[in-house]
């Protein structure tokens, strides 16, 4: 009974799909009786200029319906997608190359591989594909039989995501579960199986992913903040989305990379934010800090948390603006108290 | 519309341009929006053709996007799963234009109650928020969450395909139990009007299982088999979770999702789309991108290469 039907005027073998926009419609033939006037179904671009729509002129610029359309099942869409968004944008500054690149969320078929190489579910919002990596070499010093060694760390989703709990044992549970559970008891008693029990509000402990050859040991040195607060021209920034989940509306999860690159450093931020409404209030922060000319990398790892009771009394006086707050890791940065840092120093 | 002191007409006008409504006006609409919906059944009974459209959480030109693909009212009959407010930035416009076109439009306009058309909710994700901004007050939102209370939980369509915003049910096996939920008041965390609008199907199950959050269900195929033989349907029509590909047929083509938010919350990438169902009963996935005013009026994502710099610490 179901049917996709996509244009074959846009599928056929001289189309490029350079623009992502697609229109895939489905009524093959005017179907006799209608009983209201055929709808428009066409092929246009993101590109074509529209006009404000008074219903009776919206149809009149558009360009005839094309000729029979070919049947395409919906995998076969899936392959000849083009990749929106950017496929990937590099800058190299000081021997360093910094790369992010920013796609779609994950299809079907690829949230099945990932659900199967993790274990567990991955968030509703799932940027698979997006990942922000830092690459240098370091120079040989010399002594015989040295030889220049690259390094690398990497940010993605999938690392991010392996190292969520996935035993339950550090399950949080929704503010009314308890109400929940209890009015349940009596009604659907038959109903015990749990979807494998994981830490849905997917919190992570993720401070990149390292290469081989190069490993992070606690140092006492920290990040020269006075260095990073000066206004040095920014050559490069991009600010990338790993995965975004709103807790089924009980709050929301949401992990991110941002990084910007100057002439002589540069600074990654990969926040992960949660807010589990009624319930607690977490930011654990990656930052990788490269200074160029020594060939310093120094990676610091943060927690902050605090009860959800206490941060709304903090932020009593904001009134109005509380729910946008609330939103924004940015500003909920300043009224969590901070758990504990690490700070660590790359060595090759 | 008899009673109203405005003009219904002109309101859909201006806010097909993306003009807001005043304060006042939106207060007799969504009065007299509740009178219409109390008359309405939990489950309300139409006939094909109509296209089903489901979350669109804002995203207003997205919306307008649909009627240019789909027709625009009344040449198109349209049901709507749901899901109008928050994340995008036009949930104030997006229900506004919706509830002006069930108004004018009762009998080809029918709009299904969302998780997100309650107080709670939309108090965290961006409605609320937004309301106060435009309008500066929360008046608006007042009016506009009362009005939420008497939206429908779900429509047959041709006695044949059941649409609701989330799911199925351990406590509704026929479409009778539907009937008898006191369905005017704020969604509650438990019993079967939360479960219609929050549970998920998950295809890897047969029955119905708990979340690992503590609250709410996943139903399985064994599940929607038996829903549909008991009530006699063919198949199942829900919105509620984000697909790339716009949609989702599930459990040997007895369920589908539909998605109707193209690149949502501005960042996501994914495709859209409607669903029709034609005069024969047929169903037919219409694919859609995002809309080109979009990237001209994002306030706050940038395409990649005009990301604000920021000089983060």
């Amino acid at each position: 009974m179901m049917a996709i039907t996509f244009y074959a005027s846009h599928f056929g073998p001289t189309s490029t799909f350079a623009h992502p926009a697609i229109q895939a419609t489905t009524r093959p033939a005017p179907v006799a009786n209608h009983p209201h006037p055929q709808t428009v179904h066409t092929y246009r671009t993101n590109k074509m200029s529209s006009t404000s729509p008074p219903p009776s002129t919206s149809s009149s610029s558009m360009p005839p319906p094309p000729p029979a359309p070919a049947q395409l099942t919906a995998k076969e869409v899936q392959a000849v997608m083009p990749s929106a968004v950017d496929a990937g944008r590099t800058i190299t500054v000081g021997g360093i190359t910094v790369t992010t690149r920013k796609l779609p969320i994950l299809n079907a078929a690829e949230i099945e591989a990932m659900t199967e190489k993790l274990g567990i579910a991955p968030p509703e919002m799932i940027f698979g594909n997006n990942v922000v990596s830092i690459k240098g070499v370091a120079k040989a010093d010399g002594a015989p039989g040295e030889k220049d060694k690259t390094w690398k760390i990497e940010f993605n989703a999938l690392d991010a995501l392996d190292l969520v709990d996935k035993t339950g044992s550090d399950m949080l549970k929704v503010a009314y579960s308890a109400a929940w559970q209890k009015q349940r008891e009596n009604m659907h008693e038959g109903i015990k199986e749990v979807v494998k029990p994981f830490d849905w509000t997917y919190s992570t402990h993720y401070r990149g992913t390292v290469t081989e050859n190069a490993r992070f040991e606690p140092t006492q040195q920290q990040i020269p903040l006075d260095k990073l607060r000066r206004q040095d021209p920014i050559l490069f920034f991009d600010d990338v989305m790993l995965y975004e989940d709103e807790l089924a509306d009980n709050g929301m999860s949401i992990l991110s990379v941002k990084v910007r690159v100057m002439p002589a450093r540069l600074l990654l931020l990969a926040r992960f934010y949660m807010r589990l409404d009624d319930v607690v209030f977490r930011i654990r922060d990656t930052r990788v800090f490269v200074e160029f000319a020594e060939g310093l990398v120094l990676r610091e790892y943060q927690e902050r948390e605090d009860s959800y009771e206490n941060v709304k009394k903090k932020l009593m006086p904001y009134r109005e603006d509380v729910p946008a707050i609330m939103r924004d890791a940015n500003q909920m940065v300043e009224f969590l108290p901070l758990q504990g840092t690490v700070v660590e120093k790359m060595v090759l | 519309m008899p009673g109203l002191p405005v003009d219904l007409d002109a309101c859909i006008e201006r806010l097909y341009k993306r003009e807001l409504l005043a304060e006042p006006v939106i207060e007799a609409i969504c009065a007299k929006t509740k009178e219409l919906l109390m008359r309405e059944s939990n489950v309300v009974h139409i006939l094909s053709p109509v296209t089903v459209v489901g979350d669109i959480h804002g995203q207003f030109y997205d919306l307008l996007e649909i009627f240019r693909i789909g027709g625009f009212c009344p040449d198109t009959n349209y049901l709507f799963l749901g899901d109008y407010v928050d994340r995008g930035l036009f949930s104030v416009e997006t229900i506004s234009l919706l509830v002006c076109l069930k108004l004018r439009y009762p009998n080809r306009v029918h709009l299904i109650r969302g998780n997100h058309e309650s107080r709670g909710v939309t108090q965290s994700y961006g409605f609320y928020t937004e309301c106060a901004r435009k309008y500066g007050s929360a008046n608006v939102w007042h009016h506009f969450t009362d009005m939420f209370d008497f939206l429908t939980l779900s429509v047959v369509i041709n006695n044949d395909i059941f649409c609701v915003h989330g799911g199925l049910s351990p406590s509704i096996h026929s479409i009778d139990q539907i009937k008898i939920i006191d369905r005017f008041r704020e969604i509650p965390h438990e019993g079967p009007m939360a479960d219609l609008v929050w549970s998920d199907p998950d295809a890897d199950r047969d029955e119905f299982a708990l979340s690992p959050r503590g609250a709410g269900y996943t139903f399985g195929a064994q599940v929607v088999k038996k829903f549909l033989e008991i009530n006699d349907f063919s198949h199942i029509l829900r919105a509620h979770q984000l697909c790339q590909e716009g949609f989702q047929v599930l459990y040997d083509d007895r369920l589908s999702t539909v998605w109707s938010a193209p690149n949502y919350c501005y960042r996501c990438g994914n495709l859209a789309s409607v669903l029709e169902v034609d005069d024969l009963g047929a169903r037919f996935f219409n694919v859609f991108d995002q809309a080109p005013e979009n990237a001209e009026n994002r306030i706050d994502q940038q395409p990649a290469e005009k990301v604000p710099v920021e000089y983060f610490l």
